[in-house]
């Protein structure tokens, strides 16, 4: 079983990626949960979100999810930092916000800071290990999602 | 200058561990050279020919004398006793060793220097006037603007992954010195209609493949408001940059893919959706910052005339490499670093601390790097300035051929770097050997000539009054030229005069196009750029390609 870091600690993975075999709740890509409006309302949904997903579509079904899984299909590609401070900051989403793919403990500061708290990592990387890399910096200048540091820099709200 | 406080010093520190632990996975194979690729750029650190080259960034080109003497420290005990100060304000060290690089980012992080994304594709040190602070015409210093913007971009947990490099160039006068308009966002400080001052915000310029000038997208920005619309512009291009072709990922294909007008729409829509959210200038923090660069503490002195009674060499050197500075009795002094026979903005560990000392004992602590790759003393004492001369003479720092033609600026070529076609050093040594007759260059007037080994342009020949490019022709070296371009003031991109020159004609070509010039000018005062945008470039093609005649 998948094992992801969530909120400091390591724990196994119940859902399952689009593709995926097996029981656990399934997480759907957008267009399927787009298309999918019979869907009972309150039930716990998670979405998977490529890189060119625009999550301004999400914000009627934002209520109802549980877990955004945000893809990270090159560890090069920043889309999905964005991604990540539109759903907390814009669109105030609150609960899980997990980034997966191509992501190491190299990224995991700053996309904690952009308010992710669940990873999922590239294989080979160890996620006991790799949880040392949310305390590579202690400070940071700019205001952001995140509440890893306290930014130097305010917002005006 | 700004001093670090507690944040900024416990800041670098963490990016020095960080680093160190880096190197160490890399090196100890828990990291692959693909991993390790972008995590090393954004410390400066490139694999180039012949060593790593570790980029040292020099935010606006600013440097305390304490600074100035690490950068020696570290060219001597790290690499071969020199650097090569670039057309970005930094400096180069070529022969770093890898497991060194943690080294040498802790000894800069004692001098509160850093080399934080000097590559890589996010935000790339900031840049701006070498005047800035000192010039007569500026309306403000636009250095804790540039100041701000630093503190902003780095390690900017939305903006450290974009599509391609990102540069951002700020200007505090009108006579624009730091070449805004070909940057991916160029800042300029105007004044608006309520006489408070503000950001013209121009965006997409940019030089590489693909020279474009920027297009303005605001006329007007409250100071306050810089940041927040900085965010907007890099949100939209974080999103939808192209990410599948590195020659279409600057901001300047977006631009140019969506429009000016729909580009601007989506920046302005999420500046409004943003604003709330995003960092506002406080007034307190920007007023702390403006203080850092307070203007020194200068004396009332008189202003006698320098080249009453001096000797030649010296009234050559005041007339050339000096400038007129805002508070009377002070010069800005230029140190040139294009000697014949150096590679242009290239210096000695022993330069570097002999000028350090000058600057302490001349210039109130302080050094700058330009954009032309020579170093300026900023405010020194009129009085002071034959002993400055004479110290200078003798460490090779005095050549008055400052804003003439052998005051070329230069990328480090084949000799160094992987991407080039060409060796740029030898056919600057080539074209020093040409012209070195300094009454001959003087007659020639200002004309800058700018040099890039290869088309992505890092010498910025697209802005050279005489442009020369690098290009691989069945594996030899040849060279296009440009005439035209300017850098300063009304930016402008040169045109190619026509086919490449094979490598040894190259300084000559340049004699029979400066001929043109010294035939066709309106007396002395009409430089070379005004008689090119005069008469256009087809007199100059023309002879350029004569070879046969002239040396009949």
């Amino acid at each position: 079983m998948r094992q992801i870091l969530w909120q400091r600690e390591v724990r196994a993975d119940c859902w399952r990626y689009p593709g995926e075999a097996g029981d656990g709740p399934l997480v759907q890509t957008l267009s399927e949960l787009l298309a999918d409006a019979n869907r009972p309302p309150g039930a716990g949904t998670g979405v998977w979100l490529g890189p060119i997903d625009e999550v301004a579509l999400l914000v009627p079904q934002l209520p109802q999810l549980a877990l955004i899984v945000v893809n990270f299909e090159a560890s090069g590609d920043g889309r999905g930092y964005s991604q990540g401070q539109l759903l907390r900051q814009r669109l105030g989403y609150q609960r899980e916000l997990r980034a997966a793919g191509a992501i190491r403990r190299d990224h995991l500061f700053l996309l904690a800071r952009c308010g992710f708290d669940a990873f999922d990592f590239a294989p080979g990387e160890d996620p006991r290990a790799a949880l040392a890399g949310l305390d590579s910096y202690s400070v940071g200048y700019q205001p952001a999602s995140g509440t890893l540091v306290q930014p130097r820099m305010r917002t005006p709200g | 200058m700004y001093k670090y406080d507690e944040i900024d010093r416990r800041f670098v520190n963490e990016r020095v561990a960080e680093f160190r632990d880096q190197t160490r996975r890399f090196l100890a194979g828990e990291l692959t050279e693909d991993e390790f690729r972008p995590l090393r750029l954004r410390n400066g650190l490139y694999i180039q020919t012949h060593a790593p080259m570790l980029r040292v960034a020099i935010p606006y080109g600013l440097l305390n004398t304490r600074q100035l003497r690490m950068l020696a420290h570290i060219a001597r005990r790290y690499d071969r006793g020199y650097g090569h100060f670039s057309t970005r304000q930094n400096i180069q060290y070529n022969w770093p060793k890898l497991a060194e690089v943690p080294d040498i980012l802790a000894e800069l992080a004692t001098v509160e220097m850093h080399a934080i994304q000097t590559s890589g594709n996010c935000i790339r040190n900031v840049t701006s006037d070498h005047l800035a602070g000192v010039a007569a015409d500026e309306l403000e210093d636009p250095r804790p603007w540039c100041e701000l913007i630093r503190q902003w971009s780095t390690l900017h947990p939305e903006f450290n992954y974009l599509p391609r490099k990102f540069k951002i160039a700020v200007t505090g006068a009108p006579n624009d010195r730091a070449a805004t308009a070909v940057h991916d966002i160029g800042l300029q400080l105007v004044r608006g209609a309520d006489g408070g001052l503000g950001f013209e915000v121009l965006v997409g310029g940019g030089l590489g493949r693909m020279p474009i000038i920027g297009k303005r997208i605001r006329a007007w920005l409250p100071q306050q408001e810089l940041l927040a619309y900085l965010e907007a512009i890099l949100r939209v291009y974080n999103r939808y940059g192209r990410r599948d072709n590195i020659h279409r990922a600057r901001i300047k294909v977006l631009v140019k893919s969506l429009g000016m007008e729909e580009f601007t729409r989506q920046v302005e829509a999420e500046y409004a959706a943003n604003r709330a959210l995003a960092p506002r200038v406080g007034a307190a923090a920007i007023a702390r910052l403006r203080a850092s660069f307070a203007p020194h503490p200068y004396q009332q002195l008189d202003e006698p005339d320098p080249t009453a009674g001096a000797a030649a060499s010296f009234i050559a050197w005041y007339r050339h490499n000096t400038r007129a500075h805002k508070v009377r009795g002070y010069r800005v002094v230029f140190v040139s670093l294009k000697r014949h026979g150096e590679a242009p903005g290239d210096m000695t560990a022993a330069q570097m601390d002999a000028l350090a000392t000058l600057a302490d004992l001349h210039s109130f602590g302080e050094v700058r790097v330009t954009h032309d790759q020579n170093l300026v003393l900023a405010d020194v004492a009129q009085r002071d300035l034959r002993a400055l001369h004479a110290a200078l003479v003798p460490l090779g720092l005095a050549t008055p051929n400052i804003g003439t033609l052998t005051d070329m600026i230069c990328c480090p070529g084949l000799d160094f770097c992987s991407l080039a076609n060409a060796g740029s050093i030898g056919i600057a040594k080539q074209i020093h050997a040409q012209f070195d007759d300094l009454d001959y260059l003087y007659d020639l007037g200002e004309i800058q000539v700018k040099m890039s080994g290869c088309m992505n342009a890092c010498g910025h020949h697209h802005v050279g009054h005489i442009g020369i490019l690098g290009v691989d022709k069945h594996g030899e070296e040849w060279y296009q030229i440009t005439l035209g371009g300017s850098a300063t003031g009304e930016v402008a991109l040169g045109e190619v005069i026509g086919p490449s020159v094979p490598k040894l004609d190259v300084a000559a070509t340049l004699e029979r196009i400066v001929g043109v010039y010294l035939e066709q000018r309106d007396g002395e005062a009409e430089t070379f750029l005004q008689v090119v945008r005069r008469i256009g470039i087809a007199p100059f093609k023309e002879r350029a390609y004569a070879a046969d005649t002239v040396a009949a």
